[in-house]
């Protein structure tokens, strides 16, 4: 009986267990197919285009979305009738798609085509089992340049061009204006510095409400991560050394960095400190938090909750106002089937064209992929009806700085981003616990 | 001698070889019926758990080739100072929990073991919480437990006493888990103590109360040592469920906050898939299954040792 209880447990613990150890089959063969770049440049074409095919997705999306997209299957497959698309999200959450890819290698049961967050694109570049469609995209009418930057580095790990980016986020400051009028207060602008930021966080703040200031994601993951870059560029660091074989953040302009943050915290006491990152866009939405620093993807939960909101430039250091952008992927898997390669790639190109694009990214609410894409009526008719929409989506050439996207990422973001959610929560001094934790990121970047 | 006595071999070989027949017939039909849990068990949990020994030896990302590295991970965990904090919540929340599920679930079962009105009804009640998933059992302690906006707060707030931070306060974090693993759990412990207590010879306590024993007496010398070895079976399947926490953890706090409620499990399963490193994470489970077994097996031959009939 206890069974229930202990057998979840155990099946939990065993499934883990066994995707490692299936994963591990796989990882352990020597992988023969690995094509380096100078394999590269060869260009995808088919063997008989006209042959049956049939292409598996992971979409990573939730069903509002996935709607869409199988409607742009539909679509595609009425073109051509000879391909069969399955589509499906592919994983219980997006972030759950990269265990599901892991142990899909293992068992030879990849899917073609799947979305993939920016920050995985050099260990699933260096997996061997992508496609490389650099000589593809070089093709004037793909448009490549005008995605912008960041995102086609990021689509690139090691040169090899292993997919189309599917979207593009980037950070920017959302503000409640119902407390704000309440305090009166005036709303944050443009040229808000840090320094202004904190004040504001401080006067709005009123713990006996429930109400915050601002938020801040201490989960330690990629979240907390990436929300202090900004800052640590704007104040003139670095993520890694120029060689990028060290780490660059626990120089003097990231212990400034996040001892703002930590002393707005733990000091003020006007940060509400998210241990899930999953309530802050609802408290924002209900009114308990005054500003939050996040991207589009909360435009979906602040409409529905009819918040009266508006959206402005992150807070700056002096006039520089610089954002981190986060470009997430189509990732296209070899199969050795140069039919599938071929009518995957045509699959991708067509869903990320600025004619698919505005049917698909901008008609739910995600940023357009494409600047170009601003002039649509129908990204027009977007931004009518959601604020901060087009700021966002002009917020993209605030992206001044790169994510980096070297492999072994994964682990300096889990260093930092746990010194971070430390600091914040009052433990230990910015200067040392950065220092520790550059000294982990280093030998994770050794390691690789 | 068997050469010169042909004879009787005759009617004995064919004897002996009907009974081969019969006892191979009986033995295929057993296969047949634990053949397919047996194949279960061997593809779920010994395969996964050689290979994941062997996994242990490399460093691996889950995409690019492995790299063998001999027993570089175990001696790893030496200093390894979040894996020793981890092991150190872990071990707290084991004290917090074996001990009061035990002693609780006696306390109810004993309460429970009477007959009174409504029985029926308070027995379901005690269960039902045992049925919940995990999930379930998280996503109420999220609502209970919230700092701002939840029950528990609220009703101190009633009383007039402070609001508490709850799963936010590295100090409450663990305890509040605790508590909400205990709620989820005691059906268990309840159940088996009540159906200890059903089987205690009802003649040992009449025997014990004609001889003049009282309440306390009949409780402490009949009742007590009748129920010692469900008590080492309940400590060691309570035991080995507290040093596998992960779900409850999951659902909740995801390991924080300030990491006070990452437990080994959780940190394994961090280390695999989070940061992708499958073979440490693989070590240290194996560390934890090893550890688990020590103590399992030194409960099992303590009691073997104590004459406690509890397995």
């Amino acid at each position: 009986m206890t069974g229930h209880r202990r057998t979840r447990r155990t099946v939990l613990a065993l499934a883990a267990l066994t995707s490692v150890v299936l994963a591990g089959c796989a990882g352990v063969d020597p992988e023969p197919t690995d094509s380096g770049p100078t394999a590269s440049a060869t260009p995808l074409t088919a063997e008989d285009p006209n042959a049956p095919v049939e292409l598996v997705w992971w979409t990573g999306q939730e069903s509002d979305a996935q709607k869409i997209l199988d409607a742009k299957v539909a679509d595609f497959t009425k073109q051509h009738p000879n391909v069969t698309i399955r589509s499906s999200s592919g994983a219980a959450t997006t972030d759950d798609l990269l265990q599901k890819l892991s142990a899909g290698f293992a068992a030879g049961t990849y899917p073609d085509i799947s979305y993939a967050f920016g920050s995985w694109a050099s260990e699933l570049g260096a997996s061997g089992k992508t496609l490389d469609i650099s000589a593809e995209v070089a093709d004037p009418a793909v448009k490549w340049e005008e995605i912008s930057e960041a995102a086609r580095e990021t689509a690139s790990p090691g040169g090899r061009t292993i997919g189309i980016p599917a979207l593009v986020d980037n950070l920017a400051l959302f503000y409640n204006k119902t407390l704000f009028d309440a305090a009166g207060v005036p709303y944050p602008t443009d040229t808000m510095t840090w320094d202004e930021f904190r004040a504001t966080a401080k006067k709005l703040s009123d713990p006996s409400r429930n109400v915050f200031g601002t938020s801040f994601d201490v989960t330690g993951g990629e979240g907390t991560t990436w929300a202090m870059w900004p800052q640590l560029w704007q104040n003139g660091g670095q993520v890694l050394a120029p060689d990028e074989k060290t780490v660059a953040f626990n120089s003097e302009a990231g212990v400034e960095a996040v001892q703002f943050w930590r002393d707005m915290a733990v000091e003020d006491k006007s940060v509400y400190l998210d241990q899930t990152a999953e309530k802050a866009i609802g408290l924002f939405a209900s009114n308990n938090i005054a500003m939050l620093v996040t991207g589009p993807w909360a435009l979906f939960d602040v409409g529905g909750a009819k918040t009266d909101y508006d959206v402005t430039l992150l807070p700056g250091t002096g006039d520089d106002h610089q954002t981190v952008s986060g470009p997430d992927l189509w990732v296209l898997f070899d199969h050795q089937d140069r039919n599938r390669a071929y009518w995957s790639y045509q699959f991708v190109k067509y869903l990320t064209d600025p004619a698919q694009d505005l049917t698909w990214n901008v008609e739910f609410g995600n940023l357009p992929l494409r600047s170009s894409e601003i002039e649509s009526p129908e990204f027009q008719a977007k931004a009518k009806v959601t604020p901060g929409y087009e700021l966002l989506a002009k917020n993209l050439d605030n992206a001044k700085n790169k994510r980096p996207t070297v492999e072994g990422y994964v682990e300096v973001s889990a260093a930092y981003g746990k010194a971070v959610s430390r600091l914040l929560q009052g433990q230990g001094e910015v200067g040392p616990a950065l220092d520790d934790a550059a000294e982990a990121a280093d030998r994770a970047l050794a390691d690789r | 001698m068997t050469t010169s006595a042909p004879a009787p071999t005759r009617p004995l070989g064919a004897r002996v070889r009907r009974r081969a027949v019969g006892a191979s017939r009986r033995a295929a039909t057993g296969w047949l019926f634990v053949g397919p849990s047996t194949l279960v068990i061997l593809g779920l949990s010994l395969f996964p758990a050689g290979w994941a020994f062997y996994l242990a030896q490399l460093k691996w990302n889950g995409f690019s080739p492995a790299r063998g590295v001999g027993f570089r991970n175990y001696e790893r965990m030496v200093d390894d100072p979040d894996l020793a904090s981890a092991a150190l919540h872990t071990l707290f929340f084991t004290l917090l929990y074996v001990p009061t599920s035990v002693f609780l679930g006696l306390g109810i079962a004993l309460a429970l073991n009477r007959r009174i009105r409504f029985i029926g009804l308070y027995r379901t009640a005690i269960f039902v919480p045992f049925v919940a998933s995990a999930a379930a059992t998280g996503i109420l302690a999220n609502y209970l437990f919230d700092p701002q906006f939840g029950f528990v707060n609220n009703a101190l707030r009633r009383v007039g006493l402070p609001a508490q931070r709850f799963l936010e306060d590295p100090n409450q974090a663990m305890t509040v888990i605790a508590l909400m693993s205990l709620w989820a759990s005691l059906g268990f412990t309840v159940v088996v103590y009540l159906a200890a207590l059903q089987d205690i010879p009802r003649d040992l306590v009449e025997a014990a109360v004609v001889d003049g024993a009282n309440r306390w007496q009949v409780f402490r010398h009949v009742v007590l040592p009748q129920l010692t070895p469900v008590t080492v079976f309940t400590t060691i399947w309570q035991l080995i469920g507290s040093l596998q926490l992960f779900d409850l953890v999951y659902t909740t706090t995801r390991g924080g906050p300030v990491e006070s409620t990452k437990t080994i499990v959780y940190y394994l399963w961090e280390q695999a898939f989070k940061q992708l490193n499958f073979g440490y994470g693989s070590a240290v489970a194996y560390v934890l299954f090893a550890a688990t077994m020590v103590i399992t097996l030194g409960m099992i031959v303590y009691s073997r040792f104590a004459k406690v009939q509890a397995f």
